[in-house]
C-alpha cells in the first residue's frame, strides 16, 4: 500500500516536471496549428473572416491561379530534400568517419566543423551573397584570375544556378550537425565488432561498409527524418536571399515561402490571402506529419539492432 | 533552517507589499507623462524621426516611442500585432493595397478632417493612396508623393558627347549605345531586384500603353492587360536589358544603383527616392532627371507617381487625443519642410521648398505629365497582385523564357480571377 502510494507520487511528480513543456507544445504549437486549420475553413477579406467556406480555400490552392507556385514550390522542397540528403549525408558521414579515425586534435577539428551551424543565419546569408556578387564577390574575381572565366556565374541571379547555390551555402552551414551525429553514432558502437573484424582480417573499407555503415542506422534515421523536416519548412535562407517571392522568377520559392506571402502578403507586390495561406499550412503540416511519421516509422524497421 | 525559512518568507511579503503600493503609483496615467508608440518601416530614418520626436515633446509635452522594424517584414509585424489588439498607437502604413486589408478590417481609426486639418488641403488622388478598398474612408494621412523617371549623369552624358537629352525611344538608345561606345555603362539598372524591374516598367510603360487613358478603361473593364499597347509596355522593358550591364541578373539593388552613384554607369531608371541613396554613397554626385523618353515624336510622355505611404493611428489607441496631435504635427509644413531637406521627400502638403534640382525637375513635371503607377495604385486589393506576377515575370522576361506577350496573358489571366472587370465576359 505504501509502496503504490510512493509509486503514485513518483508519477505526479513526473507530470509536474512534464507539465511546463506540455504547456509550451499547447499554447505555441497546438493551439496555432488548430487555428491555423480553422481558418483554412473560411472566406477572408484581407484580414476579416467571412462565412464558413468548406474545402474551397484547398480548391482554390490546388486551381489556378495557385496551382502553378505551389507545384514549383513543392518541386523545389523535394529537391531541396534529395540534394541535402545525398550531398550532406554523404559528407557528413565521411567528416564523422575522419574525426573518429584522428587520433589527434579531434576536439579541435569538431568545433570548426560545427562552428557555422551556431553562427547567425542573417549574416550567413549576406556573407555567402557578399562572396557570390557577380560584380565584386572573391569568388568570381577568382575565377577570372584562374583563367575560369565560363564558371564566373551570376550564381545567386540565374534560375539555373539559384537553387543548387542555396543548397550548398545551407550545407556549408549545417554540414556540421549530421557529422556530430553520426561521430556520436560510431563512437557508440562496440570496439569488440571491430576487433574482431580487424582479426579475422577485414580490411578498413570493409570494416566501414560491412560493421560501421549498417551501425549507424540509427543516426541516419534521426539525421533524414530532421532533413525532411528542415527542407519541406526552408524558409530562412531562401528568404534572406532570394526574399518572400523566391528571386530569382521563383527559382528559389518554397512552400513555406509561399505560405508567408499568401499570409502576410509582399512587402512590394500587396495583398494576402489568408484562408488559402492557411490552407497551405495545414497541407504543409501533413506532408511533414506524414513524411517525417512515415519515414521514422519505415527507417526504424529496417536499422540494425545492436 | 525554520528561522532561515521564515526570514525568507518575511522578505517575499515586504517585496509583494512594496509592489503592491509602488506599481499603482508608477504606473497611474495622472502621475506619468504621456508617451505614443510610432512604428516604421524605415529604420535608415531613426535619426531622424527622433530628433522631431524631441521637438513635439517640447511643444506638447507629449513622448514618442519610435520604432522601426526592417522593411521586409514590417507587414507582418504590424498586421500580428493589430490582430492580437496590440501595436503602436501611431504607424507608417502603406499606401493603395499595401495595407487596405487592414483599413477595411478596422484596424486604423478613421481620421476626420475636423481633428487633421491638413486632409483638407490634399488633393483627392493623393488622399485615395491611404483609404480602404471597400469602405472608402481616409485611414492614413499621405506624406510624400514618390515619382519615377530617368536619371543621369550630366558629367558622364558630356564625357560620351551626348549634348541633348534623349526625348524619344530611338534616340535614347542612340545616346545609349554613345554611351557604351565611350566605354562607360550605359543602364545601372540589373534584373537580380524583381521590384525594381517592376518601377523600371513603371517609369517607361506609360507612354507605350497611353497613360491615363488606358488606366481609366483597365480600371473600368473597357482594356485588359492584353491590349497589344500593353505588350509594347512589356517589350520595352526587354529591348532596355540589352543595355544592363553584364550578369544583370545577379545585380541586386544597391548594387545596382551603387553602379549609377559610383559613377559608372550614365542611366539608373528608377524613383525620387533612389537619390538620397546616390548621395549617401557620393555627396558630389551630379544627378539630372527627365521623364521616360516618348515611345514615339508626338507621343506623349509620362511621369508615373503615386502617393507612397501614410501615418494611421491604431484603432485600439488608449492614447487617441495624444495621437491626433502627433498627427497634426507630422502634417505641419515645419515637419515635412524638414523631411524635404532631410529625406528627400516630395510632400503632399503644398508650400514646401524643394531644393534639389533633380527633384525640382519632377515636381515641375508632375502637372501636365503626371499618370498613376498602374500595377500599384489600381491592381494590388486581391491575390495575386498584378505586381506579384509582373516582378517575376520580367525577371523570366530578361533572361528570355518568357514572351513580353505570355506574360501579359499572365498578368491577365491572374487578376481576372479577383477583379471583376477584367474577368471574362459570359
Amino acid at each position: 500500500m505504501a509502496k503504490s502510494g510512493l509509486k503514485r507520487d513518483q508519477q505526479r511528480f513526473t507530470y509536474l516536471l512534464l507539465l511546463p513543456a506540455i504547456l509550451t507544445i499547447i499554447i505555441f504549437t497546438s493551439l496555432p496549428a488548430l487555428t491555423t486549420l480553422s481558418y483554412s475553413f473560411f472566406h477572408w477579406t484581407g484580414f476579416q473572416r467571412g462565412s464558413f467556406a468548406g474545402i474551397e480555400n484547398f480548391r482554390r490552392l490546388f486551381a489556378f491561379p495557385f496551382r502553378d507556385s505551389l507545384f514549383m514550390a513543392m518541386r523545389h522542397n523535394t529537391l531541396v530534400f534529395i540534394g541535402i540528403l545525398i550531398i550532406q549525408t554523404s559528407l557528413g558521414i565521411l567528416i564523422a568517419y575522419a574525426l573518429y579515425r584522428l587520433k589527434r586534435g579531434q576536439r579541435f577539428f569538431r568545433t570548426v566543423i560545427f562552428l557555422p551551424v551556431i553562427f547567425s543565419l542573417v549574416i550567413v546569408g549576406y556573407m555567402w551573397q557578399a562572396m557570390l556578387d557577380p560584380f565584386y564577390g572573391p569568388i568570381n574575381y577568382l575565377l577570372h584570375k584562374v583563367g575560369w572565366d565560363s564558371l564566373a556565374l551570376t550564381w545567386l541571379g540565374s534560375t539555373a544556378t539559384a537553387l543548387p547555390t542555396l543548397v550548398f551555402i545551407n550545407l556549408w552551414r549545417w554540414v556540421g550537425f549530421p557529422a556530430i551525429i553520426f561521430l556520436a553514432g560510431l563512437n557508440a558502437i562496440n570496439s569488440e565488432y571491430l576487433e574482431a573484424a580487424k582479426i579475422d582480417g577485414a580490411s578498413e573499407g570493409q570494416i566501414f561498409r560491412k560493421i560501421m555503415f549498417p551501425l549507424l542506422a540509427p543516426s541516419m534515421t534521426i539525421v533524414t527524418v530532421l532533413t525532411f523536416i528542415g527542407a519541406f519548412e526552408w524558409f530562412d535562407l531562401p528568404y534572406v536571399l532570394g526574399g518572400s517571392s523566391g528571386s530569382p522568377a521563383g527559382a528559389t520559392d518554397t512552400l513555406a515561402l509561399m505560405f508567408y506571402r499568401l499570409s502576410f502578403g509582399s512587402v512590394d507586390s500587396g495583398a494576402n490571402e489568408i484562408g488559402i495561406g492557411a490552407a497551405l499550412g495545414v497541407l504543409i503540416f501533413t506532408i511533414v506529419g506524414i513524411g517525417a511519421g512515415f519515414g521514422s516509422k519505415y527507417l526504424r524497421s529496417r536499422e540494425v539492432q545492436m | 533552517m525554520i528561522k532561515t525559512k521564515s526570514r525568507l518568507r518575511g522578505l517575499m511579503a515586504a517585496v509583494f507589499a512594496t509592489a503592491a503600493i509602488v506599481v499603482p503609483i508608477t504606473a497611474s496615467p495622472a502621475n506619468a507623462a504621456t508617451e505614443i508608440t510610432f512604428w516604421s518601416w524605415r529604420p535608415e530614418d531613426k535619426v531622424f524621426y527622433e530628433a522631431e520626436a524631441a521637438k513635439f515633446l517640447a511643444a506638447t509635452g507629449i513622448s514618442v516611442k519610435f520604432t522601426p522594424y526592417v522593411a521586409t517584414d514590417y507587414n507582418a509585424l504590424l498586421s500580428t500585432a493589430l490582430i492580437a489588439g496590440k501595436g503602436p498607437d501611431v504607424m507608417q502604413m502603406r499606401a493603395y493595397g499595401g495595407m487596405a486589408n487592414l483599413s477595411d478590417a478596422g484596424y486604423f481609426m478613421p481620421l476626420l478632417s475636423k481633428d487633421i486639418p491638413a486632409l483638407k488641403k490634399i488633393p483627392a488622388g493623393t488622399l485615395a493612396g491611404a483609404q480602404g478598398y471597400t469602405s472608402k474612408l481616409q485611414y492614413g494621412l499621405p506624406y510624400a508623393t514618390s515619382v519615377l523617371g530617368v536619371m543621369y549623369n550630366p558629367d558622364l552624358l558630356k564625357k560620351a558627347g551626348i549634348k541633348a537629352l534623349p526625348t524619344t525611344w530611338s534616340s535614347f538608345f542612340t545616346a545609349m549605345d554613345k554611351v557604351k561606345a565611350a566605354g562607360i555603362l550605359p543602364l545601372g539598372n540589373g534584373s537580380g531586384y524583381a521590384p525594381g524591374m517592376e518601377q523600371l516598367w513603371g517609369a517607361v510603360g506609360p507612354t507605350f500603353y497611353g497613360g491615363n487613358d488606358f488606366y481609366k478603361n483597365i480600371v473600368a473593364g473597357k482594356k485588359t492587360f492584353e491590349d497589344k499597347n500593353f505588350v509594347a509596355s512589356l517589350q520595352a522593358v526587354k529591348d532596355l536589358v540589352a543595355y544592363f550591364p553584364t550578369g544583370h541578373a545577379g545585380l541586386d539593388y544597391n548594387t545596382a544603383r551603387g553602379l549609377f552613384a559610383n559613377e559608372k554607369a550614365a542611366f539608373y531608371i528608377g524613383g525620387n527616392y533612389e537619390i538620397s541613396y546616390f548621395r549617401s554613397l557620393n555627396p558630389a554626385l551630379n544627378v539630372g532627371w527627365m521623364p521616360a523618353p516618348a515611345a514615339a515624336a508626338g507621343t506623349p510622355r509620362y511621369v508615373t507617381n503615386w502617393a507612397d505611404g501614410g501615418f494611421a493611428i491604431n484603432a485600439k489607441t488608449t492614447n487617441k487625443a495624444a495621437a491626433i496631435k502627433f498627427i497634426n504635427f507630422l502634417s505641419s509644413k515645419a515637419f515635412m519642410q524638414d523631411a524635404a531637406d532631410s529625406l528627400g521627400w516630395i510632400s503632399t502638403i503644398s508650400g514646401v521648398k524643394v531644393t534639389d534640382p533633380a527633384v525640382v525637375s519632377m515636381v515641375r513635371a508632375i502637372p501636365s505629365s503626371g499618370t498613376p503607377f498602374l500595377t500599384l495604385v489600381g491592381f494590388r486589393y486581391g491575390a495575386p497582385t498584378s505586381s506579384s506576377i509582373m516582378q517575376p515575370g520580367f525577371q523570366k522576361v530578361a533572361a528570355g523564357t518568357q514572351t513580353a506577350a505570355e506574360l501579359a496573358a499572365a498578368i491577365q489571366a491572374g487578376v481576372a480571377t479577383w477583379y471583376a472587370p477584367l474577368k471574362p465576359k459570359a
